[in-house]
């Protein structure tokens, strides 16, 4: 490029790059076909149905509290739901829907004990099958975990864990949350439900330049030079900016269990009275970390190998950040065929 | 301008493409030094007093506008919580019930079909069907779905 033509790409770079952040609220997200199975308070339990089924035993997908589930369907061409319909299998979805400050009394025990089993009831019942697997991402599989954990007979077969805490002691989270100064109780009694946009600003302070600056220099550079494709970032900025409120109820007991006492990992973990024993997750159980997970670090999931009581246990370690695991075209590439390969030897066809 | 070539062959760099690589590496070097620094006890001690007062300020806020309302005889957010939290507690109590319908249907329609069996076997219709029927019931359950809408 010459100095002249520099000058003029300048301006013509600017407008784009207005053009892009202004309009990623139009970005579609979350476009596969689907319909609603069951709803229950917010919760909606979705089906997508493959028109190349092979296997069996259907997939519940368990997203997090944080963020909303589209992830799993990001957009068409990228998209796991997409890519596990394609594989042959009958995809369900559970989406928490969106909180608000009435549902402040929900706690962890509403997921546990009731969306959870209803959503693996209801996913039976669509499928006429007998047993299911489930995968869940950073909360939604702690949750999935306590769920076969609380429920030994729970018809669960497969159980995917990505990117779970478990041990949050050593996580900058824990550093931030675990001490006393930080009064869990006023924030959930005061705010009801815990604003989204303060867990996002939590989120993004841990990589604070990166995520403040970093990306959109990137973003700037790549339109500067004419290889930008709107259509990825805008999606993952659409889903990025989604911050649906965290019950109170529910923050209190997930800041208190997992941070400040820890109780998952030193086995004291009760919901509604019961304890919570990981030695009953006889599940197969494959779980998946991320090299570069500083949300959920790597060493704060490995402890939940030697503890659960299953006797098919796969470690899969991979590259990349907490998102970046299961989103992008590199997850397409290198872990996604991956976990459809232990899936299938692990569902009838 | 990328003419002169490295002592490894490659073309030696531009004074742009320098200067970016230059500036690439202050700031990852920065990016770092603002990770350590966020992960510092000092940095939690910080973030857990901004909280705290932003949760305060909230709750005068809140508080502010509550009264305000209560004196005005309108209806305030509390309210309008207590009447939420009353239909999701309905709600509760009718997925319960539809849970439990549905479980006595099926159990209906396992016995209904159990005894067809038993009254077929009885007549000496033959063993297959017993077998068959069998197969239907157990715990597989198929129904249509019981709401349903597309997005």
């Amino acid at each position: 490029m010459t100095p002249f033509e520099r000058l003029a790409r300048t301006p013509i770079a600017a407008l784009e790059f207005a053009n892009t952040l202004l309009t990623v609220p139009d970005a579609e997200i979350g476009t596969t076909p689907r319909e609603a199975v069951w709803t229950h308070r917010n919760t909606t339990l979705w089906r997508y149905r493959s028109s190349n089924r092979q296997y069996a035993v259907p997939v519940l997908l368990v997203f997090a509290l944080i963020n909303r589930p589209d992830i799993f369907d990001l957009r068409a061409g990228n998209s796991f739901v997409e890519f596990l319909l394609e594989e042959g299998y009958d995809v369900f979805l559970l989406d928490w829907g969106v909180f608000d400050e009435s549902d402040s009394d929900i706690g962890l025990d509403y997921f546990v004990c009731d969306e959870i089993p209803s959503a693996i009831r209801e996913t039976l019942r669509a499928s006429g099958q007998d047993e299911v697997s489930v995968l869940g991402w950073c909360i939604g599989g702690t949750l999935s975990l306590m769920h076969c954990g609380l429920y030994p007979d729970t018809p669960v077969r497969n159980l995917l864990l990505l990117t779970t805490p478990v041990d949050t002691s050593g996580s900058l989270y824990f550093n931030w949350t675990a001490r006393d100064s930080f009064d869990v109780d006023h924030v959930a009694d005061v705010y009801g439900s815990v604003p989204g946009r303060q867990i996002d600003w939590a989120n993004k302070l841990m990589k604070p330049v990166t995520n403040y600056w970093t990306t959109y220099r990137r973003v700037w550079q790549q339109i500067y030079e004419g290889d930008f494709k709107p259509d990825a970032y805008q999606a993952m900025a659409k889903w990025v900016a989604d911050n649906p409120p965290f019950p109170g109820q529910a923050y209190r007991e997930w800041i208190t269990f997992m941070y400040k006492e820890n109780r998952l990992v030193r086995d004291r973990m009760r919901i509604r009275g019961k304890r919570v024993d990981l030695g009953n997750v006889d599940q197969n159980v494959l779980v998946v970390t991320a090299g570069a997970d500083h949300i959920a670090p790597r060493e704060g999931t490995l402890p939940l190998l030697d503890m659960i009581g299953s006797e098919d246990v796969t470690h899969f370690d991979r590259p990349g950040g907490h998102i970046g695991l299961m989103a992008g075209s590199r997850a397409r590439r290198e872990i996604w065929p991956d976990l459809a390969e232990w899936l299938g030897e692990r569902s009838d066809r | 301008m990328a003419d002169k070539p490295n002592t490894d062959g490659a073309p030696a760099p531009t004074p742009e493409q320098e200067v970016r690589r230059l500036y690439e590496e202050a700031e990852s070097r920065v990016a770092k030094a603002t990770e350590r620094a966020v992960s510092r006890d000092s940095f939690g001690e910080l973030l857990a007093m901004v909280t705290e007062n932003a949760v305060a300020v909230t709750r005068i806020g809140n508080e502010a506008m509550d009264l305000v309302l209560r004196n005005l005889r309108l209806a305030g957010r509390q309210d309008i919580n207590r009447l939420t939290r009353a239909l999701g507690r309905t709600e509760d109590k009718l997925e319960q019930v539809l849970q439990e319908v549905e479980r006595l249907r099926d159990d209906l329609d396992d016995d209904a079909s159990a005894n067809g069996t038993s009254s077929r076997r009885a007549s000496g219709s033959g063993s297959s069907r017993s077998g068959s029927g069998s197969g239907s019931g157990g715990t597989t359950r198929r129904r249509a779905t019981r709401r349903s809408s597309s997005s």
